[in-house]
Order: structure tokens, then sequence, then C-alpha cells
């Protein structure tokens, strides 16, 4: 890498909003050739709608980027591609019944006379390959290529339209250790033939051992940028954080009871193992660790949507049975599930319908079920959520996220749960009743309930929790208490960036 | 060496194996299924199919499916016949059927790439659509012998060297279909947009245009095809092709093109059909009661997407560090 050379790509102010979210705001990022180059940030600081500027998937609404000395034209996948920018996803899409050869040239087969050529195809593709250091064959089919063969195959194809900016978004989130040496030595190769790389991860450590330079976003603008040389861990954390922990959280002091559910040596394989952790009345526990590390597996696990392979669950004392949703229900647990819109409401049905289909069994007289008992729910737990709607017969997917959020909270609180288990409970919601539902979450406890909260949003986790679990590839690393969790101490265990005790 | 391989690991060679099986086998039992007759009778009974499942192919391959070929065909053999005996010229004749075919593809092809319809309702739709039209046209009325044009009635009779014209012409279009599907980069894209139709969009394909063309040729091959059907049967009536787009669709899932899309060829389809008909000759026979034919048909198909799913799960899968 030289600096005295001009730079490859340069971003400037760049400026994005989805409706009223702003997820860009003021990015920077220069880029020179033959460097690689760390981006990094949080969860929802902004990298991802960055990346995706520069593939063409999104247009920025201002600000500038400036690749090769001239602008970058932005549309579509296809002309950024076009202009020498390569994206490589954390999981590629390949064509399964296409030839590796052929997955590298779609859409652009080499051809002699109008006919495609096959022979020169596989052997462009082959050498490619070797180019990379790598073997595999180009004439097999794409079908049973792993993950980071099918990395690696993006690679080829980035290479084959003499790409100038290859971007590789947590390309090593789904790799083995032995297959993170290959990626890492692709990516150096690629630094030599002066390509520019882009190289966003979760972990530091593969962020110092691999590249020379590091960009850090934090709330959908660019902190800072430095040589790697000049910069620690901490330094890079402090950067990520950068904030007071705001007190848009207010966890109510609640008084602790007995145990209520209990997690002994829970294991699923390949997902988590070892955890242990006891959640009481009163207590929020918070679930805390980077998206992938296992905290929505786990409370699956515990509520049974999946089977766990070893430990066990106690609920008041008593065994729970393995991978029953309805025996969880039935015993006193309740799930708001990560993604709302798939698995939490039946979009197209009515307030008062999802509301009361956790109860209907209360609810119904000899097998139907009766209206307006639904209704007098609905309306009852709407009035409790501060739920802005005309009409219970409306339609939930008419309304807000934040709104339709409430409708799955209130869906189980209907069912008088003694533990709940939340997945990401305030993602996509707006500030005002991202709030709101702290103070509801805040009031229920004090009440007695119990509550597991798996979060990505780490005020969140801190502003809300009791205690915090940092989760790190399937193992907890630490359990702190309310007054010891920092926000450097949490991404530290969650990122490795130290070993836990 | 390698293409030896690639040979042996074709999804078609099963296909072939089974024929060869049943017709050893058969003829095993049964000597007299060694004749040049048989073959000749095979021939001849699967140039219809054969030139449908190659058209089929096209659509199978983007994971989409054409219901409405068997209304198609049946349509333009009526209609060659009809308007021949009017005393319009075979030329004009053969234009008007290949533009009918066409004209359903084109509308089949719309509805499903730009409106974004299920293929599988949209050809169901217009296999209704086109079979009343058919009815109102014919209103009754048959095809007889002293309609159909002489050149298709040379054709349906006679042979080169011993091999049917029908079959040869179905051979000739599995020959062109076969080179244009692996060698044009246009064809190319339609096994990309059923391997994987998001990912083909990414990479700048042109998906709408290709699905809609795809459709279009579909069409109007199987207009183009009324002719041999009415070649080889000298008559056509509102019946004509009923229930045989299900023939076709079969003989391609046979012959190892698979409805999930992105994999199979035309030589695989054209071999699936002539299995089919051979067995329906075999259970003749070999004195099996006829009814039996469409049960193994099932039993078939169900055969060919086992083994299928079998090859696919079978496929190597690459580990740590990519063996080959």
């Amino acid at each position: 890498m030289s600096f005295s050379q001009q730079p490859i790509l340069e971003m400037r102010k760049a400026a994005k909003a989805f409706g009223g979210v702003q997820a860009l705001a003021g990015a920077d990022l220069t880029l020179y050739p033959g460097e690689i180059h760390a981006l990094l940030g949080e969860n929802g600081a902004g990298k991802s709608t960055l990346l995706k500027a520069l593939a063409g998937v999104h247009k920025i609404d201002s600000g500038s980027i400036v690749l090769n000395g001239k602008n970058f034209e932005q549309g579509s996948t296809r002309l950024a591609r076009d202009q020498g920018i390569a994206v490589i996803y954390q999981e590629p899409s390949l064509f399964p019944d296409l030839t590796l050869a052929e997955n590298v040239f779609v859409g652009r087969q080499l051809s002699k006379a109008g006919f495609v050529d096959w022979k020169a195809m596989e052997e462009e593709a082959q050498k490619l390959f070797a180019q990379l250091g790598v073997q595999l064959s180009a004439g097999r089919r794409a079908r049973g290529l792993s993950i980071a063969d099918q990395q690696i195959v993006e690679i080829a194809k980035a290479l084959s339209i003499n790409a100038q900016v290859i971007i590789m978004d947590e390309p090593t989130a789904a790799l083995s250790s032995k297959e993170v040496e290959r990626l890492f030595s692709v990516a150096r190769n690629l630094k030599e033939q002066n390509c520019s790389v882009v190289f966003v991860s979760h972990r530091l450590d593969e962020v110092f051992a691999l590249c020379q330079r590091v960009t850090v976003m934090r709330d959908g603008a660019t902190v800072g940028t430095d040589l790697i040389s000049n910069i620690d861990e901490n330094k890079i954390i402090k950067m990520m954080v950068g904030r007071e922990v705001s007190e848009l959280f207010p966890k109510q002091p609640a008084e602790l009871g007995d145990v209520v559910l209990k997690v002994e040596n829970l294991g699923q394989a390949g997902q988590f193992t070892g955890i242990n952790f006891e959640v009481r009345k009163g207590e929020i526990v918070g679930l805390a660790g980077l998206v992938g590390s296992g905290r929505s597996e786990i409370v699956r696990a515990i509520f049974g949507i999946d089977k766990y392979d070893t430990g066990s669950v106690f609920l008041n004392g008593k065994s729970l049975a393995r991978g029953s949703a309805s025996k969880a229900m039935d015993a006193g647990i309740a799930f708001v599930p990560e993604d709302r819109r798939q698995q939490g409401l039946l979009m197209p049905y009515s307030i008062s319908t999802n509301t009361a289909i956790t109860v209907l069994k209360k609810l119904s007289r000899a097998f139907l079920i009766r209206a307006k008992k639904e209704k007098e729910v609905a309306i009852t737990w709407g009035q409790t959520l501060q739920l802005k709607y005309t009409s219970v017969e409306d339609a939930v997917e008419k309304l807000s996220g934040g709104n339709q959020q409430k409708v799955v909270l209130g869906k189980w609180f209907a069912t008088n749960p003694e533990l709940l288990i939340v997945d990401e409970p305030t993602r996509g919601i707006d500030v005002g009743t991202k709030s709101e539902v702290h103070k509801l979450l805040s009031q229920k406890v004090q009440q007695g309930l119990a509550v597991i909260m798996v979060s990505s949003e780490l005020p969140e986790v801190l502003g809300m929790s009791d205690r915090i679990i940092v989760m790190r590839e399937g193992r907890q690393t630490a359990i702190l208490n309310r007054e010891d969790a920092t926000p450097e101490k949490v991404i530290a265990l969650a990122t490795g960036a130290v070993s836990a005790k | 060496m390698k293409k030896l391989s690639k040979l042996i690991r074709s999804r078609e060679l099963p296909v072939f194996f089974a024929l060869a099986l049943v017709y050893f086998g058969t003829g095993f039992a049964n000597p007299q299924f060694f004749t040049v007759t048989v073959v000749n009778d095979i021939f001849l009974g699967v140039a219809i199919v054969a030139v449908l499942a190659v058209a089929q192919t096209f659509v199978l391959v983007m994971r989409h499916i054409d219901l409405s070929v068997g209304s198609v065909i049946g349509f333009t053999a009526f209609m060659i016949g009809d308007l021949s005996s009017q005393g319009y010229p075979l030329i004009v004749v053969l234009s008007a059927a290949l533009l009918i075919g066409a004209a359903v593809g084109a509308v089949n092809g719309y509805l499903v790439a730009y409106l974004r319809l299920p293929s599988l309702v949209v050809t169901l739709a217009t296999m209704y659509v086109v079979r009343g039209i058919f009815n109102e046209v014919a209103k009754g009325q048959t095809i007889v012998e002293s309609d159909v044009p002489e050149e298709l009635n040379w054709l349906g009779l006679n042979r080169f060297f011993g091999v049917p014209y029908l079959f040869i012409i179905g051979i000739i279009l599995m020959l062109v279909a076969g080179f244009v599907m692996y060698r044009v980069r246009a064809a190319r894209d339609l096994y990309a947009i059923g391997s994987n139709a998001a990912a083909a969009e990414l990479v700048g394909i042109p998906v709408n245009r290709r699905v809609f063309f795809a459709f279009l040729a579909t069409g109007a091959i199987s207009g183009l095809a009324g002719a041999v059907m009415l070649a080889r049967f000298n008559s056509a009536s509102t019946n004509s092709g009923l229930g045989l787009e299900l023939v076709v669709i079969a003989a391609c899932v046979v012959g190892g093109v698979t409805i999930a899309g992105g994999a199979g060829t035309v030589y695989g389809a054209v071999i699936g059909a002539i299995l089919l008909q051979e067995i329906l000759l075999a259970i003749g026979a070999l004195g099996i009661p006829q009814f039996w034919q469409l049960a193994v048909n099932g039993i078939l198909i169900i055969a060919a997407i086992g083994l299928d799913r079998y090859l696919s799960t079978r496929v190597k899968s690459t580990s740590i560090m990519g063996n080959k």
C-alpha cells in the first residue's frame, strides 16, 4: 500500500435515510490500492448500508463517491460491478446446478464466433483458482460446495472482471479456522495484485492479523480512520461505543423473588454448549453477544422450538419437557420471537384475533371461538399497552412496527406468563415506542415477571438487564452484574478481545 | 477420459440404461419384440411427445411449467387440416400454426414474466381457454384424411432408410435445441434462472425477457407440432391432444429434466419420451393388461425423482481445504 498514490475510492459525507431512520449520516471512507481495510462498528452503525451503497443496492441521498477519479455511477449491482466494485457476501448465492467455470462467468460467458466457449471458460476459471492458490475443479458443479469454497468462487468472479475494490462482508462468520487462514492468504494475494480489499468482521483479532488500516463507524457516521499500527483494541472499542448509556431505558428496581428458571449445562450440537444460568422473579437477564453467537438458539431451545442435546431446563424447580413449545406455554413461558412479521403475528388478521390467539382455549366454548370475548381481551391489552389503533378489527399489517410489537407483547401478556423470553424486543421500532416497550417490561417485572432478553443493542441490554450473560461463539464467556457491566467490557467479551476468566 | 467421466455422471445415462433394460428384457421374454416393426412403432409413436418434450424443457429448466401445450397442439392440428381443406397453401397453413402457438406462448410468457403470476396456474388457465376457443372454432367438426395436406400425409407414411420421417423431425429438433441450450448464451441463462432466480437477477441477466421468450419458443414449437400430430394420425378432433401435456412432462421428468429447475437436457427429455413409449409396447408384448401402463408410468416418475434426489445428495461436498 502506498498512500502517495491516488486513492482508488473516496466516499465523502454519504447520507441515506430509510423512512424516518437515518442509516447513514456523514459516512467517509477512503481506500488505497493494495490495502486491506477493516470496516468496524456495532450492529446498526451503518456498515451494511455503506456496503450496499458501494454494491449498487442502495443509492445515497447526498454526499459523493469517487471511484478511480471518476464519479461512481449508482443504480444497480450490475453497474457497480462494471465499474470495478465486487462484493463477497457472508453467504454467497451461486448457481448450484452450474459448473464453477460457468458460475464465474455467468451472464457474460466467454464465447467464440457467437457460441459459448466452454473450454476457454474452464481454463480461465482454473487459472483464476490457481492464481488464488486454491484447489478447486472448474468443471464441477457448485452444489455441495462449502461456504468457504463458494466465497472463493465469488472472489474468482471478482478477479475475472478486474475488480479494483473487493468488499468482504463478514466473510469469516461461518468459516472454520483453517478456512479463515486460507481466506486470509487469498486476501493478501489480492492485496499483492493491487486490489483494495474491504474487510468487515466483528472479530478484532482477525482485523489485527489481516488489515493495514481501519475505519470505525457509529450511528451512521465515520468516527475515525487510522493505521492499524497506531491503534489498539481498547481504542477501537471506545470508538465503536463512544456514547453514554442513555437514560432511555429506565429499568425500575424490582424485588427479586424465587428462582423461576434454571438452566443447567445446556448444549446443542454446533450451536452452543455449557450454558448455565438462573432467572428469578422480578429479574431481567440480558443475553448479549454478536449475531451468530448462539443467543437466539438458546432461547429457542429453552422454549422448545428446537431441541437441545445436553443439559436440562427447570421451571419452578420442575423439569421442563424438551422440544415442546406447547408444554412450555402450559408451564407459563411466553416467547416473543425476533422476527415479528414472520413468526410473531398473523399479518392479515385483526388485532383482536392476534391478541387472543394464545388464550383461545379459555375463550372458546364447545370448540367455537367467542368473537366478543376476543375483542374484550384485545381492548383490555390495547389500553394497557397504549396501543394506537382505530379499531381492534384492523389488520395488524396496517400498524407501525412499534405497535405491532405491542400486539405481540399483548398476546403473550394475556397468558399471564411467569417467564417471558423476548428476542430483539425493539428492533426497527422508533425511539418513543421503544421506551414505552421498555417501561412496560419494567412494570411487568415489578409485578414479579421473570424476563430473558436477547438484544443486539448494547444500550438496551445495559439499560434493562439486572444481569448480563455475554455469549461468544456458542459459549457463555461471562455473567456480569448490572453495576459491573460497561459497554467496553461487554464488547471485549463478545469479540474475544480479552479472554474470560 | 474426462469426457468419459462426464458421460458416466450425466443424468441421461441411467435413463438410457433403463431403455436398454426394458428392450432386452422384453425381447428375451418375447422374441417378437426384437423385430424392426417394434422399433419403428416406438419411433413413430414417440415423435409427437418427443417434439413437445424438447419444447417443454425450455420452461422446465427455468423452474416453470407449460400445461397449455396439449391444447395448443390439438388446436393447430385441427387448424392445419381446416385451412388446408379450404385451399390455403401449406406454407401459409404452417405459418398460421406457428403463429397460434407463439401467440399462446406470448400470453403465457407475459403473464409469468412481467406480471409474476405462477406458471402452473397461468398455463392451466390458458390450457382451458385454448381448448374452449378450439371447441368454438371447430363446432364439433372433425378433420378427416381428405383434409390433410398431401405433404403431411406423405411424411406420416414414409421412412428414410427405414426410419420414420416424423421421428427424424423430432431428432433434428432435439439436436438443434441441444446445441442451442449448450452453446448459446441466452439459453444458458435459462439454466441460471432455474438454478437461482434471485442471483440471476443480481448478475444482470434480463430474467423477464428470457422467461418471456422461452415461453414464446415453447408455444411456437408446440404450435408447429400440430403438423406432426396431423401427419401421424391423419385426423383431428376437439379431443386431440387432450391430456398430452402431462405425458410430455412425465417424459421430461423421467428423462432427468427436474421440476426444480436448473438441470436436465433436451436429450434426456427425448430419451424419457422413448422410454415411456417403449414401455407401452413392452406391456403389450408381455401380455400384461394395458391398464397397467399408466401405473408403470407413475412408478417411473417416482423412480426418476428418487434417483434425482439420490444423485443430488450423493454429490461431493467440499470441506475445509476444498479438495476437488
